[in-house]
């Protein structure tokens, strides 16, 4: 059950540019929080901005009560979130919306992570080691700048196959290629199964690749959201489910924000009955 | 010295306390169920319903802007059957006053909305939405003519006897004309204002940034325009007022009881921050004790306006 509460800032970390891993104490988030479930924060009570922010559980500590974020700081929401020092409080509810569903024994799990789409997968890698199973994890930017989150994966033994659009580190190109290599290589045997995170275009090829190859994918999508609890419904997507005859709107915040890629009807992307839905 | 009252009566309803949830950023109340206490609040107004379920507008739906959010959700709904039926049961096992935003493409359509809660157990209320600035068809239409105001509330009136509560748009040159207007086809209560119409313009690709082109402005950066239209309808007519308009804060809900508004209807900080009503119930409580007073009733329409010059 999702839980509104003021938090503190245990701890701030830079990791150079505008990027931050802030930590919160929040016992319910920490115990309840998986991978592709977020938060709405906000700093302070002030008017400005007026709205809480979104973001991925980039990890939990059961036993400190405490979860972290993965934030980028860009606007004013984000730039007072990463203002505060520790011991100072924000405004937070969660955890909030549906997580990624866990892969079969038989299915082979590669998360693929657009720039700042990396955030819930650190949680997921380490969900899928406590059931035993081994995550492959693409982590592609514009640049090595834009690939900031490598040291956690590190130190939490997470290997990672990067992709820069300007070869400044790992695969040359997008993202998708290095998946694709990865694919045509024959994977590590099993069925591949493809959960993705980052900038619409990127999840947009994640799925018409999964399409093209009849490959089970859930995206990860981050419309412009108000509230987080499915009331204010500015942050409705296009959802066609196979036995759906046409779309419906559907809230990211609670019937997302992970959705089951060949449901999604992308933007310019009208389907009829007939060809909708298919895996 | 006892716990100041907060219960108010509004048009015959009792609500524990002053503070309701505004249609539209409250979604149809059971969504917040576990994450707050309903039974906290003195009443909670449904998201629009019309006779069928809608899609709304397309995407985007929200900006914001200074102290503010522009919207063009577009009514979105399940439809009044859907809602009577499966809403309604949910919120009976709340302690507080549901009311319900009825809506219509047309004249009879608000009528009939209003017809089918007739008899539906668990309603206090109607709330008669004619100041919707996001729908091509009705909506705003009928609240910004004095005459098309007067038809819908006079029709809505022949279908319920339910406590019936227009809600005004700010969006007209004399809100006061309205009021009177509501008042004679038999409204029992005003709600003061809706969202003001607004638009924001992203300059880089020179569109705005609501897909439907313009949108409500709600938040603080309303609130003086709403509570100068509150104080002006208390003056016009006789009816208990609910104000709205950027409320977040004990003080904010003060300026417009103060105004003259019966209670407050709080909007979108329910997004900002679910918590709000128990901080603004402290804060009145704190705010009555502190000036002596011993029910909040004591303070509605206790403005002290100046001569003017």
């Amino acid at each position: 059950m999702p839980t509104n509460r003021d938090v503190l800032l245990v701890r701030r970390e830079s990791l150079g540019g505008p990027y931050f891993v802030l930590t919160f104490g929040h016992p319910e988030v920490a115990r309840e929080g998986r991978a592709g479930q977020f938060v709405m924060i906000k700093a302070g009570l002030s008017a400005e901005p007026p709205l809480r922010r979104p973001f991925s559980i980039l990890a939990v500590d059961l036993e400190r009560e405490r979860f972290s974020l993965f934030v980028k700081a860009i606007g004013p929401g984000t730039r007072a979130l990463c203002a505060l020092e520790p011991g100072e409080p924000a405004q937070c509810l969660g955890p909030l919306g549906r997580p990624f569903t866990a892969p079969a024994d038989d299915e082979e799990p590669l998360l693929v992570a657009g720039g700042y789409g990396i955030a819930p997968f650190l949680l997921m890698s380490r969900e899928l080691r406590a059931r035993g199973a081994t995550a492959r994890v693409f982590y592609g930017g514009r640049t090595a700048a834009e690939l900031q989150l490598r040291e956690p994966f590190a130190e939490a033994g997470v290997p990672l196959e990067l992709a820069t659009d300007d070869g400044s580190l790992g695969f040359h190109g997008r993202v998708t290629g290095a998946l694709e290599a990865h694919l045509d290589r024959g994977g590590d045997g099993r069925r591949p199964r493809l959960y993705a995170c980052g900038p619409d275009p990127m999840l947009h090829a994640v799925s018409r690749l999964a399409q093209r190859r009849g490959l089970r994918a859930e995206v990860s999508l981050d419309p412009w959201m108000g509230c987080g609890v499915g009331t204010c419904l500015g942050c409705v997507v296009k959802i066609q489910a196979p036995e759906q005859e046409r779309w419906k709107y559907r809230c990211a915040c609670t019937e997302g924000p992970v959705f089951d890629a060949s449901h999604v009807l992308w933007p310019g992307e009208e389907r009829s009955a007939a060809a909708g839905g298919g895996r | 010295m006892s716990a100041p009252n907060l219960a108010v009566d509004f048009a015959g309803i009792r609500l524990k306390n002053p503070l309701v949830a505004a249609s539209g950023t409250f979604g149809y109340g059971v969504e917040y169920e576990g994450i707050l206490d309903l039974s906290k609040l003195g009443g909670l107004v449904s998201k629009g319903l019309y006779m069928t379920p809608r899609d709304g507008n397309p995407t985007p739906r929200l900006a914001e802007t200074p102290s503010g959010l522009l919207n063009a959700i577009g009514l979105q709904g399940v439809g009044v059957r859907a809602f009577a039926r499966d809403v309604l049961p949910r919120l009976a096992r709340h302690d507080t006053a549901v009311f319900v935003n009825v809506c219509g493409d047309s004249v009879e359509e608000y009528a009939e909305v209003a017809a089918v809660l007739e008899d539906a157990p668990g309603v206090a209320g109607l709330e008669v939405n004619i100041s919707c600035p996001n729908v091509k068809k009705g909506g705003l239409a009928f609240g910004n003519d004095p005459a098309m105001t007067h038809a819908v509330v006079a029709a809505v009136r022949k279908a319920t006897k339910r406590p019936l509560i227009p809600k005004l748009s700010p969006n007209v040159s004399d809100i006061a004309t309205f009021a009177r207007a509501c008042a004679d086809a038999g409204a029992d209560g005003l709600s003061c204002v809706n969202t003001l119409l607004g638009m924001a313009i992203d300059v880089e690709s020179r569109r705005p940034k609501l897909a439907f082109g313009t949108g409500g402005l709600s938040g603080p950066a309303i609130r003086p325009v709403a509570v100068r239209m509150t104080w002006q309808v208390a003056r016009a007519v006789k009816l208990p007022i609910f104000g709205i308009g950027g409320i977040s804060s004990a003080a904010d809900a003060l300026e417009f009881l103060i105004a003259g508004a019966t209670a407050v209807q709080i909007g979108t900080a329910n997004f900002v921050d679910p918590g709000v009503y128990d901080r603004i119930l402290a804060g009145l409580g704190d705010y009555l004790v502190r000036h002596g007073l011993g029910d909040v009733r004591e303070v509605v329409g206790t403005l002290q306006m100046p001569e003017r010059a």
